[in-house]
């Protein structure tokens, strides 16, 4: 991926929110260092270089914005993104609430008319063959139907930026089953039929599969279901934000899984992170949202 | 083995015993005469069961010769239909058929608890089609007895169809669920119906068929219709069974194919122990024959 995005030969201006921690400033560092980032750090001008000289890095590296709280410094970030001083928005370590309240506000945020604000990460893995894509474990609580297929045009619009043309997409259930007790897979199946027709596009969809369907080639042989994903997924998307959340972070913490992920439905990249993930899951997401923009 | 028209099903009922067809309050000439024929045909063998005297008229004024045939007395007409009901219950008959009586009351006395004829599953109406302009017969459910299906009962209405064209020697018969375009629209119930019915076929929730839909009418009807649209669909085109969305629009398309496209059809109750034939009436002499034929060919 960060060939890809060296290729593209652009500096994108990352404007960073209260860019008041340690591994955020090093994440963006590292883009910075690798050439293609520019960074503008928003926040207590004294306390960021306070953080920039203890971690050894040169602050003159990076544009300052001094701003006096989270709140200002997450409405300036989305102010310069919306009239072309920064090409990315990202996340420091201010809260997703207050961080989305700027991205979100009507009137000077960052959405796209009639969007819908939903998060798209890529996990890289030790133990899967390729880069499997998963939403939405940041935004959205309890998508509906509607909502669902807009998170699955966002995850395989960002597979096709990643060169896959028809990505695998599997809606994730505890089984591959319908079950009047799981209104998900009556979701599912509308989006199945959907992308039969061609209403849903550039994708081979199915679902429900629980995720050994979906990403594991010997259960397909096992349990004997046809299913055109195959144990061969590329994306998996969830019925909520409490079943993809903890399923990437036990990835992490036990998988020793890599995730970059971006926020779609708004003008410029969203870039948000939780202060656990590591600072290379940072850089990568930098990367990744370099690549979108 | 494809049925092209509904004489093929005459194949079906060679060989092997006759099916005995009991008629309720049979002192109904309509009705009556089309058991006759079938009788006369090879296709069923009869048990009269109403007012005997009024049964000898009509054949006497109709000359149907019935001296062979036999009778059960019973002049009050819904005690005719119990005795119908039981002598299918106790294994007698294999058929029952509705002959002086409404269709409500002869249905209640299937579905009499203590007993009558039922399996648990929904009774709903099997129509065949013969149509000149169509390469196959064609079955159309449900266009008269269940008024607006839900999901549930539109699954239990697939399941009793696709039994019955297994029974009649198909091996996986193409269910084509209609709506009004072939895209699914939230808007309409129809099209989110077929998408759960083709999704519960692929799990093998629905089995031995193959289920598609939403499909418009042309699309499952037409293979260049449906080319036309570039719908990719297994059914299309050579559809088996149409599952209609409700009554409404299921009993125009019927009386449109019998009017209009001067289609012949056959039609039986399923879900109950026995196929029960519900002739009218209306229907024509030909119809109530071809419904005889196929409830007795329906059965294994």
């Amino acid at each position: 991926m960060v060939e890809k995005v060296l290729a593209q030969n652009r500096r994108h201006r990352v404007a960073v929110a209260w860019a008041h921690d340690p591994g955020t400033v090093r994440a963006i560092h590292m883009a910075v260092h690798k050439g293609f980032a520019e960074a503008i750090l928003i926040g207590k001008s004294s306390d960021i270089i306070r953080i920039c000289k203890s971690e050894n890095l040169d602050e003159r590296l990076f544009s300052v914005v001094d701003t006096e709280n989270e709140t200002i410094a997450s409405r300036e970030a989305v102010r310069m993104a919306r009239n072309g001083d920064a090409d990315i928005v990202m996340k420091g370590l201010v809260g997703t609430d207050k961080f989305l309240k700027a991205v979100m506000d009507k009137e000077n945020g960052l959405m796209l008319p009639d969007a819908l604000l939903s998060y798209v990460g890529a996990i890289e893995l030790p133990t899967y063959h390729k880069l499997l894509f998963l939403t939405d474990p940041a935004v959205i609580p309890f998508p509906d139907l509607d909502q669902k297929i807009a998170m699955a045009n966002y995850a395989i619009e960002m597979a096709n930026r990643f060169g896959i043309n028809r990505p695998k997409i599997a809606l994730i259930g505890a089984s591959e089953k319908m079950n009047k007790h799981f209104e998900n897979s009556v979701d599912y199946a509308i989006m199945c039929k959907m992308a039969e027709r061609g209403q849903i596009k550039s994708c081979i969809m199915d679902g429900p599969l629980d995720i050994f369907l979906a990403c594991d080639k010997d259960s397909i042989e096992i349990k004997g279901v046809p299913t055109p994903v195959k144990g061969d997924a590329d994306i998996l998307l969830f019925p909520s934000l409490e079943s993809s959340n903890p399923f990437y972070k036990g990835l992490m913490l036990f998988a020793k899984g890599e995730l970059a992920g971006l926020i779609r439905g708004t003008e410029k990249p969203v870039v948000l992170m939780s202060r656990s993930e590591s600072e290379r899951s940072k850089y990568f997401c930098i990367a990744l949202s370099c690549l979108m923009a | 083995m494809v049925l092209k028209n509904l004489n093929d099903l005459r194949r079906l009922v060679e060989g092997g015993p006759r099916k005995k067809l009991a008629l309720a309050a049979a002192q109904d000439q309509h009705s009556l005469g089309a058991v006759v024929k079938a009788w006369k045909e090879n296709i069923i063998e009869p048990v009269l069961i109403g007012d005997e005297s009024g049964i000898q008229a009509i054949c006497a004024s109709y000359n149907y010769d019935i001296t062979s045939l036999r009778i059960i007395h019973e002049p009050d007409i819904e005690k005719s239909v119990e005795t119908a009901v039981r002598l299918v219950s106790s294994r007698e008959a294999d058929i029952l058929m509705k002959g002086k009586i409404g269709s409500s009351t002869l249905l209640r006395c299937v579905l009499n608890k203590e007993w009558g004829l039922r399996t648990g599953n929904l009774l709903s109406h099997f129509a065949l089609f013969e149509v000149e302009t169509y390469h196959k017969v064609i079955a159309v459910t449900d266009v008269a007895m269940n008024i607006a299906p839900n999901l549930k009962d539109k699954i239990a209405i697939v399941n009793n169809s696709v039994a019955c064209l297994i029974r009649l020697g198909y091996e996986m018969p193409k269910v084509a669920v209609l709506g009004a375009v072939e895209m699914v629209n939230e808007n309409m119930g129809a099209t989110l119906d077929a998408a759960l019915l083709s999704k519960m076929n692929q799990r093998d929730q629905i089995k031995n068929c193959i289920i598609d839909g939403p499909l418009a009418f042309d699309n499952a009807v037409s293979l260049e219709s449906s080319r036309q649209k570039g719908i990719k669909s297994e059914v299309a085109g050579d559809t088996d069974l149409l599952l209609m969305p409700d009554i409404e629009v299921g009993n125009v398309l019927y009386k449109s194919l019998v009017f209009f496209a001067k289609a012949k059809v056959a039609s039986i109750i399923l879900g109950a122990l026995v196929p029960i034939v519900l002739t009218s009436r209306s229907d024509s002499e030909q119809a109530k024959f071809d419904s005889i034929l196929l409830a007795a060919a329906s059965i294994k």
